[in-house]
């Protein structure tokens, strides 16, 4: 694309995302949804293909969808409220809906459907992009309105969430899905800790921002779509096939890897909350997501998986650079012992 | 036993559906195909039965077993009455396929284990060795659209093939609309999961198609359709052509008068032949017409694929199909075969 109007268009979500973060007004808010989903779209669709075409449709459709529901929601509190200021919501209708929308817009289960076929469509570096990205904006309005959210809806949707992110992500061999499936995990590991306590929301998302910005960098640099590809780069680039090893079991919540303080973090506070059912379901379905991480980590990173002549000479692709690529292994990997210094989210 | 029967009578197994409600209403259409094919046999069935039942008893057991009862029915021909029984078995199945689901996708991807996913280099996708392959398949021509051509599937010798065999003919149906007819096509039926959820093929490891056929002389044109949920996208097919070689129509060896006779018997008995068709030329076409802007056949979502003669030649043919699989060969390095140009499609280089 034309560098001028992709840095626009990139602008325009950036700008989008900041507008919604920074707003008090709800009208703003809703603006800036709509600023980040017109923008994106152009974005989604940068190597043109029927199926990129799918999958930004599927993606704008529901994403306008769950916008119009929020324009709902938003209305309803200014009736029953008559302020526009973005505080608490005063109506439960309203807070139900709008939780509907915030959700259909991050992917949580049951409006999860679209996420691993919108992600498969495109290419990795716009999947980088809606993956980490795209949910800023509605994790932050679920974060403002946290206190008067329906405890009820919110957790049974993040249970289901882990559930379907672990259990669909089993038997997928294309990367991008994995990817997919583990984002519906994460969030709903994240909005299962926000009505209790918001600021671990904002820690999980910041550790997943960054252990999926490093999973993506990593297929990006190998140009790797499907486990089988992945399961080449020992071939290629054997120390790209160690971090990989390294980031998915983060991802997977092992300790001492820095995935595990999330994980860790919402298990504490879920208990002293006194319920001790949902963090023991939620922590033996997040054994699903691990399942599947190691199984990637043993075709790619445990076995030298055998490969024709064809595949060996692969270095004679371009090697595609990775911009800030240390710092982020470090970031995703060991930053465990940084534990105490949670009190600085506050 | 039914299908001995069906071929002792020369009876011709039917398998016709209406195209445009298989284009338009996929789901419909496929029960539809059902009934369709079913209702169609019934009629077949009784009085072939009867005649050939009492035919092979009577060669096999003399002159005294002639006034065997003609009302005995063969257990599996029993017609089936009962529409709660139907009901309930087809419940029955589908929750036992959702069960088989649930316990493969423990498994590994399409139940098997994934190391064994990864490492094959070679599949067989649809093979014809009994008359329940052959269900898998649809077969239409322009009868559809009020044309002449009839197209027919059956197995064939010793089980080994599936045949598919009927006269093209170009006359246009008289209908003020259609200017040009003559085809006939062999279209696989997509695959479904338990409560008839819509599946898809993942062939993404694989980047050749192998097809084991006897053909005869004609040009066949193989389709593949992906996977999709919007309408717009239905009529999207990647093509590509496959030659097949001898028969009755070669029209430069008349003049060796010697040589064609020779070649022209000869190859009335060929052998099988092996196509492998790269899945990189396969060139993107809308609607039936090849478009400028070319994409690459995506691997990982294919829905279904397709057999097509249209070549305006009038006259039989006949296409014998062994086996279609899809393997990955080392040696084929290409991505893409077709290019994009920045006169035709500027919008792609933008």
């Amino acid at each position: 694309m034309n560098p001028l109007i992709l840095t626009i268009i990139l602008m325009t979500v950036f700008l989008g995302t900041m507008i919604v973060m920074a707003s008090s007004h709800w009208l703003m808010i809703w603006i800036g949804f709509e600023m980040n989903l017109l923008a994106i779209i152009p974005i989604l669709m940068k190597k043109y293909s029927p199926r990129a075409m799918e999958a930004s449709t599927k993606y704008f459709l529901t994403q306008a969808t769950a916008s119009m529901l929020l324009m709902m929601a938003i209305i309803i509190n200014l009736m029953h409220s008559g302020q526009w200021t973005i505080t608490k919501v005063f109506n439960p209708t309203a807070s139900i809906i709008m939780t509907l929308a915030l959700a259909m817009k991050l992917g949580l289960t049951p409006f999860h459907f679209w996420v691993p076929e919108v992600t498969q469509g495109i290419s990795l570096t716009s999947g980088l992009i809606l993956l980490t990205w795209q949910k800023l904006a509605p994790m932050s309005i679920l974060y403002q309105i946290s206190p008067s959210i329906n405890l009820n809806i919110l957790l049974t949707m993040a249970v289901l969430s882990i559930l379907v992110g672990g259990w669909g992500g089993l038997n997928q061999t294309q990367l991008r899905k994995i990817m997919a499936y583990s984002s519906i995990a994460h969030m709903g590991w994240m909005t299962a800790i926000l009505v209790y306590n918001p600021t671990l929301t904002m820690l999980n998302m910041l550790i997943y921002i960054m252990m999926t910005l490093t999973m993506f960098m990593l297929f990006i640099h190998s140009s790797s779509t499907t486990t089988l590809s992945l399961s080449h780069t020992w071939n290629k680039a054997p120390l790209i096939t160690t971090l990989i090893l390294i980031t998915l079991l983060s991802m997977g919540g092992l300790p001492p890897l820095s995935g595990f303080m999330p994980k860790w973090m919402i298990i504490q506070e879920l208990t002293k909350n006194s319920s001790i059912i949902l963090p023991t379901l939620m922590a033996i379905m997040a054994l699903l997501n691990l399942y599947f991480y190691t199984r990637l980590t043993y075709s790619t990173s445990l076995t030298m998986f055998p490969s024709t002549n064809n595949m060996k000479m692969k270095w004679q692709f371009e090697t595609k650079q990775i911009t800030l690529l240390p710092p982020l292994i470090i970031a995703s990997s060991l930053l465990l012992p940084l534990t105490p210094m949670l009190s600085i989210l506050d | 036993m039914a299908l001995v029967h069906k071929l002792l009578n020369g009876t011709c197994i039917l398998r016709k559906c209406p195209k445009p409600s298989v284009a338009l209403y996929p789901f419909l259409g496929t029960r539809f195909a059902d009934y369709c094919s079913s209702s169609l046999q019934k009629p077949a069935a009784v009085p072939g039965k009867a005649s050939s039942q009492r035919k092979t008893e009577g060669d096999l057991q003399g002159h005294h077993q002639r006034d065997v009862a003609l009302d005995i029915t063969c257990p599996e021909e029993k017609p089936e009455v009962s529409f709660d029984k139907a009901i309930k078995d087809e419940l029955k199945n589908h929750f036992w396929r959702l069960k088989d689901d649930i316990v493969n996708r423990w498994i590994g991807p399409e139940g098997r284990p994934l190391h064994e996913v990864l490492l094959e280099q070679a599949r067989v996708v649809w093979k014809f060795r009994g008359k329940e392959d052959l269900d898998k398949w649809i077969v239409t021509s322009d009868k559809t659209i009020g044309g002449r051509s009839e197209a027919f599937l059956k197995m064939g010798k010793n089980n080994q093939s599936a045949l598919l065999y009927g006269t093209l003919s170009s006359d246009t149906p008289q209908d003020g609309e259609s200017s040009r007819s003559g085809y006939c096509a062999m279209i696989s039926r997509i695959p479904r999961g338990p409560f008839e959820r819509k599946r898809s093929y993942d062939w993404s490891q694989f980047n050749t198609l192998y097809l084991r056929v006897r053909g005869d002389g004609r040009p066949w044109m193989v389709n593949i359709r992906e996977d999709t949920d919007i309408i717009q996208r239905k009529n999207q097919i990647y093509s590509y052509f496959m030659f097949t070689r001898g028969g009755p129509y070669w029209q430069d060896v008349k003049k060796k008068l010697y040589l064609y006779v020779f070649v022209r018997v000869y190859l009335k008995y060929k052998f099988l032949k092996v196509k492998l068709i790269p899945f990189s030329k396969f060139f993107f076409s809308n609607q039936g017409r090849i478009r400028d802007a070319q994409y690459q056949l995506l691997l990982d979502k294919i829905s279904s694929i397709g057999f097509t003669l249209a070549d305006k030649v009038d006259g039989p043919f006949f296409l014998e199909i062994d086996f279609i699989g899809v393997f990955t060969d080392p040696a084929h390095t290409e991505e893409f075969a077709y290019e994009n140009s920045p006169e035709l499609n500027p919008r792609l280089f933008k």
